[in-house]
C-alpha cells in the first residue's frame, strides 16, 4: 500500500500532506510513492530519523536552515538519466548536466548536514569523484558543455572556430564527432558511480521529507508515538489538525479527546454533534500518519501496527458511481467482514453503520455486525445512533451537553444505551419551535402508550 | 544607434509583432547585435506558437537567431540538440513544452540557434525569475502576439512593437490600427491593493465592493450570453481574468448601476475589443485598467507586404510617430 493510494481517505490525509513544506516535486513524488510500513524495526528507525532532524530544525539558525531548504529546492527528478546512465547508453549534454549538478548539489548538502552531526541520520554518497569527472578544470559551477581540456583536438577546433567565423559549420561537424566521443567516455566513466548517484538523489529527497515532516511536527504540536506491542492503541490529546484549523478560524477552540482501543471491539455512542465521526476519522488519520512516520496529533500515543487500515464512513465517491448509500455502506462493511477473517492485523472503524434504513432493521444488522466481529482477533471501532446490547465491546460515551455546551470528552460506559439528547441540541440550534415542542408531545404520547 | 541605450534602463524586454512578416526578427537581431555585452549580461527566448519551426502562414522556415559569444539563451531541449555554437549549460528548468523541457545556456562561440521558451505566462515569469539569479542583467522575450500564444509578453518591464505593410497596406487603416494597439499598450495600471487581490486569480469572473471585498461572479467566461450583474450595485471594479470582448463590454456600459465601474484586464493582450466600444465605454464613464503593463520604448516599422506591396517608408514613420508621440523606426532603411 503506498500513500498515494489512501492519501485521497476521507481521513484528512490529504491536508497533512498539502501541509507539508517540501522543497522539491520529486520528494513529493517519492514520499507519495513510499510503501505502508509495517515492520516494528522501520517504523521505530524513521522516527529515530525523525527525531534527528527536529533537533536539526530547532537547534540551527533560521538563515542556515534557509540555505539548506534553498539547496533542496533545486533537487531535480533524473531517475530516467539515472536509468540511461545503467544501460551506458551514452548520455547528452543535458543529461551529463543534470548529473553534475545533482553531484554539486548533494555534496553542499552533505556537507551542510555533516555541520550539524545529521550525517548519521541520512547518509549521501561522497560524489567527488563524479565531479572531477564533469569538471576537468575544478570550476566547481553547475554548468556544463564538452570543455577544451577533454581533449586537445576540440580545443584547437574550437580556437579555428573563433579565428575563422565563416568556416564555423564545417568546424562544428568537425567537433561534433569528437565531442561524441568525449560523452561516451564520461558515460563509461561515470558509470561506475551509478549507484552512488542514485542513492544521493533518493538520499536529498530523504532530507526533504525529514526536514519537512520535522518542521509539521514542530508547526502543528505532533508528537512521536510509542510503538504498542499488545495490540492495543491509545493516545493523549488527540486532535485532528485540519478540524482544528476550520474551527479556530472562526474562533472556536478544537477539544482534544483522550481514547484508547484494543483487540476488543469499541462502540461509541453519543449525542448528534458531539464529535463521534471526528474522532474515528482522527482515530484512522493518526493510524496512518504512524505507519508513514509522521508525528502523531496528540500531546502522547502509543500505537498498535496493522497490516490493514478500513475506515468506513458515508462514501460520496460511491453514490457518484450510482449505488445507493445504503449500498455502498454495505459493500464497504462487507469488505471489512472478509478482511477479518484473514490472518492479519486489521483495523476497521465503521462510522454508523446502517443509519440510512428503517431503525428495526438497522439495529438488527449494526447487532449482528458486532455479534460477527467480536470474536475477531481484530480492533473494531464502531460509533452509532441505535440501542444495541453491547455483549463484550467496550462502551464509550460523549459526554454531551454539559452545563449549556458539548463536551466532547469520552467517558466509559456499562452499556451502550444511547442517550437522547437530539431534542435539546436541535432547540440549541434555535429550530422552529412548533416543530421541536410537538415532537415533544410526540414522545410523551408514545412513551404513555407503552406505560399502558 | 536609436533606443538601444532606452532598452538598457530596464531589466526586461519583449518585442512583439503586430502580424507575421511585420519585422519583428529583423527587430530582435537588431537588437542583440547593438547591446554592449560588456557591459550587461543578456538572455533571449521566444514564446512563439508551441512547437512552431516553420511560419503557419507562410511556411517559411523559422528563421534562427545569431547569437554573440557570451549572450545567455533559453531554448527546448530539441532545439538545444540542434545548435550551431558552441555552449555551456547552465540550467534545465521543470518547465516543458512540447518540444521537451526549457534549458538555458551561454554562448562561448558566436553562431546560430533555433529559439523554443517557455510556452505559459507562469513558465516565462518563472524563465526570468530564473535568469536574474544566474546574474543576467536584461532578458529579452521574442514574443508573438496572437490569441495562440499562452504565455503574454507583457510580463516584461519594456516593449518594442513591430509593425508594418503585414499588417494593412492602407496607410491610414495601418497608423489607425498600430496606433490604437499603442492605447492599449499604454492602459493604466490598477492599484496596487487591486492588483495584490486579482494577480493570483488564474480564471473566472470577478468584482470587488465599494468595502474592497472580492467576489466571484457567476458566469464563467466574459463570453458568455448568461452574463449577470444582479446584487452588484456597490460594484467598484470588475475584474475579467480571460478575454475582453465586445459584447461583455456593452453590456457594462448598459447597466446602469456600473456607470463609475473599474474594468481591470490581465494586460492588453487579452483585451480583444474594438475601438468604438472602448471609446464607448470609457465616455460613458468607464475606465479601463491592466494588472501588468509594459513600457512601450519604440515602433519598428516593415513598410514591405509579404505579397511585395511596399509603403513609403518615410511618410509611415512620421504619420505613425505623429499619431502615437513615441519614435518610430525603418530598421532595413536605417
Amino acid at each position: 500500500m503506498q500513500l498515494k493510494n489512501v492519501i485521497e481517505s476521507p481521513c484528512g490525509l490529504r491536508f497533512m500532506l498539502d501541509e507539508l513544506e517540501l522543497q522539491s516535486g520529486f520528494a513529493r513524488r517519492w514520499l507519495l510513492d513510499s510503501e505502508m510500513m509495517t515492520s516494528e524495526q522501520e517504523i521505530a528507525a524513521s522516527y529515530d530519523v525523525l527525531r534527528h532532524f527536529v533537533d536539526f530544525v530547532g537547534s540551527i539558525e533560521p538563515s542556515y536552515l534557509n540555505t539548506l531548504l534553498f539547496r533542496l529546492q533545486g533537487v531535480k527528478d533524473i531517475r530516467t538519466t539515472i536509468k540511461n546512465l545503467r544501460q551506458q547508453s551514452t548520455l547528452d549534454d543535458i543529461e551529463l548536466f543534470e548529473v553534475k549538478h545533482l553531484a554539486i548539489l548533494s555534496t553542499e548538502v552533505a556537507k551542510l548536514l555533516k555541520d550539524h552531526n545529521l550525517d548519521n541520520a541520512v547518509a549521501i554518497p561522497p560524489l567527488d569523484k563524479v565531479i572531477n569527472i564533469l569538471d576537468p578544470d575544478g570550476m566547481k559551477i553547475a554548468s556544463f558543455y564538452i570543455y577544451d581540456s577533454y581533449c586537445q583536438q576540440l580545443k584547437d577546433l574550437r580556437i579555428e572556430m573563433r579565428k575563422h567565423p565563416e568556416q564555423q559549420d564545417q568546424l562544428l561537424v568537425e567537433a561534433a564527432e569528437i565531442e561524441e566521443g568525449v560523452r561516451s567516455d564520461l558515460t563509461r566513466q561515470l558509470h561506475a558511480h551509478v549507484e552512488d548517484i542514485e542513492h544521493a538523489l533518493i538520499a536529498l529527497a530523504r532530507v526533504d521529507i525529514g526536514v519537512a515532516k520535522a518542521r509539521q511536527a514542530i508547526g502543528q504540536g505532533l508528537c512521536f508515538p510509542a510503538i504498542s506491542n499488545d495490540g492495543s492503541s491509545h493516545y493523549r490529546a488527540m486532535f485532528h489538525p485540519q478540524v482544528r484549523v476550520a474551527l479556530e478560524r472562526g474562533g472556536k477552540k478544537f477539544q482534544p479527546v483522550d481514547i484508547g482501543f484494543a483487540n476488543v471491539p469499541t462502540l461509541i455512542t453519543g449525542a448528534n454533534m458531539g464529535g463521534k465521526t471526528v474522532v474515528l476519522k482522527t482515530l484512522t488519520l493518526c493510524q496512518y500518519l504512524f505507519q508513514f512516520g509522521f508525528g502523531i496529533p496528540s500531546s502522547e500515543a502509543s500505537i498498535a501496527i496493522k497490516d490493514d487500515i478500513m475506515f468506513c464512513i458515508g462514501d460520496e465517491q460511491s453514490i457518484e458511481k450510482g449505488l445507493s448509500s445504503f449500498a455502498a455502506e454495505m459493500k464497504n462493511i462487507d469488505a471489512v467482514i472478509k478482511a477479518s477473517r484473514k490472518e492479519r492485523r486489521l483495523l476497521a472503524l465503521i462510522d454508523e453503520p446502517a443509519r440510512t434504513t428503517n431503525p428495526t432493521e438497522g439495529t438488527a444488522l449494526v447487532q449482528a455486525l458486532l455479534k460477527v466481529l467480536a470474536p475477531k482477533r481484530m480492533s473494531l471501532v464502531m460509533t452509532t445512533h441505535y440501542d444495541i446490547e453491547p455483549g463484550a465491546a467496550r462502551c464509550l460515551r460523549v459526554r454531551g451537553f454539559d452545563g449549556g455546551s458539548m463536551n466532547y470528552s469520552l467517558v466509559e460506559v456499562e452499556d451502550g444505551e444511547v442517550p437522547h439528547e437530539a431534542l435539546n441540541i436541535a432547540q440549541s440550534l434555535g429550530i422552529d419551535p412548533e416543530w421541536i415542542t410537538l415532537a415533544r408531545e410526540e414522545l410523551e404520547t408514545s412513551s404513555c402508550e407503552k406505560t399502558e | 544607434m536609436p533606443f538601444i541605450n532606452e532598452i538598457l534602463k530596464y531589466d526586461s524586454l519583449s518585442i512583439v509583432g503586430l502580424q507575421k512578416n511585420t519585422g519583428k526578427t529583423e527587430c530582435l537581431k537588431y537588437v542583440l547585435a547593438r547591446l554592449p555585452l560588456e557591459q550587461k549580461k543578456v538572455a533571449v527566448t521566444s514564446i512563439g506558437i508551441d512547437g512552431e519551426t516553420t511560419d503557419q502562414v507562410t511556411r517559411t522556415q523559422k528563421p534562427e537567431i545569431v547569437l554573440r559569444e557570451g549572450m545567455y539563451f533559453g531554448t527546448s531541449e530539441a532545439h538545444y540538440r540542434q545548435r550551431r555554437l558552441v555552449s555551456e549549460l547552465i540550467d534545465v528548468s521543470d518547465e516543458s513544452t512540447s518540444l521537451g523541457r526549457v534549458v538555458t545556456a551561454r554562448a562561448l562561440t558566436q553562431g546560430k540557434i533555433l529559439l523554443s521558451g517557455p510556452s505559459s505566462t507562469q513558465g516565462l515569469r518563472r524563465w526570468m525569475r530564473d535568469t536574474r539569479r544566474h546574474g543576467i542583467d536584461l532578458a529579452i522575450v521574442d514574443g508573438a502576439l496572437s490569441r495562440l500564444s499562452l504565455a503574454s509578453p507583457a510580463v516584461s518591464q519594456s516593449m518594442i512593437l513591430a509593425t508594418g505593410a503585414a499588417y494593412s497596406i492602407n496607410m491610414s487603416q495601418l497608423v489607425q490600427r498600430t496606433a490604437f494597439v499603442v492605447d492599449l499598450i499604454n492602459i493604466g495600471v490598477t492599484s496596487e491593493r487591486n492588483i495584490g487581490l486579482l494577480d493570483p486569480l488564474e480564471g473566472g469572473l470577478w468584482w470587488i465592493d465599494t468595502d474592497g471585498e472580492l467576489h466571484e461572479m457567476e458566469a464563467v467566461t466574459s463570453l458568455s450570453q448568461q452574463v449577470q450583474f444582479h446584487g452588484m450595485e456597490r460594484c467598484a471594479t470588475i475584474y475579467v481574468a480571460g478575454a475582453l470582448v465586445d459584447s461583455f463590454l456593452e453590456k457594462v456600459r448598459k447597466n446602469k448601476a456600473l456607470k463609475q465601474v473599474e474594468l481591470v484586464v490581465r494586460d492588453f493582450t487579452r483585451v480583444f475589443v474594438t475601438q468604438q466600444q472602448l471609446k464607448m465605454f470609457e465616455k460613458a464613464g468607464g475606465r479601463l485598467r491592466v494588472l501588468h503593463k509594459s513600457h512601450l520604448v519604440a515602433v519598428t516599422v516593415n513598410p514591405t507586404s509579404p505579397a511585395g506591396y511596399v509603403l513609403d517608408s518615410s511618410a509611415l514613420c512620421d504619420r505613425l510617430s505623429q499619431a502615437i508621440n513615441l519614435p518610430v523606426y525603418d530598421l532595413l532603411k536605417n
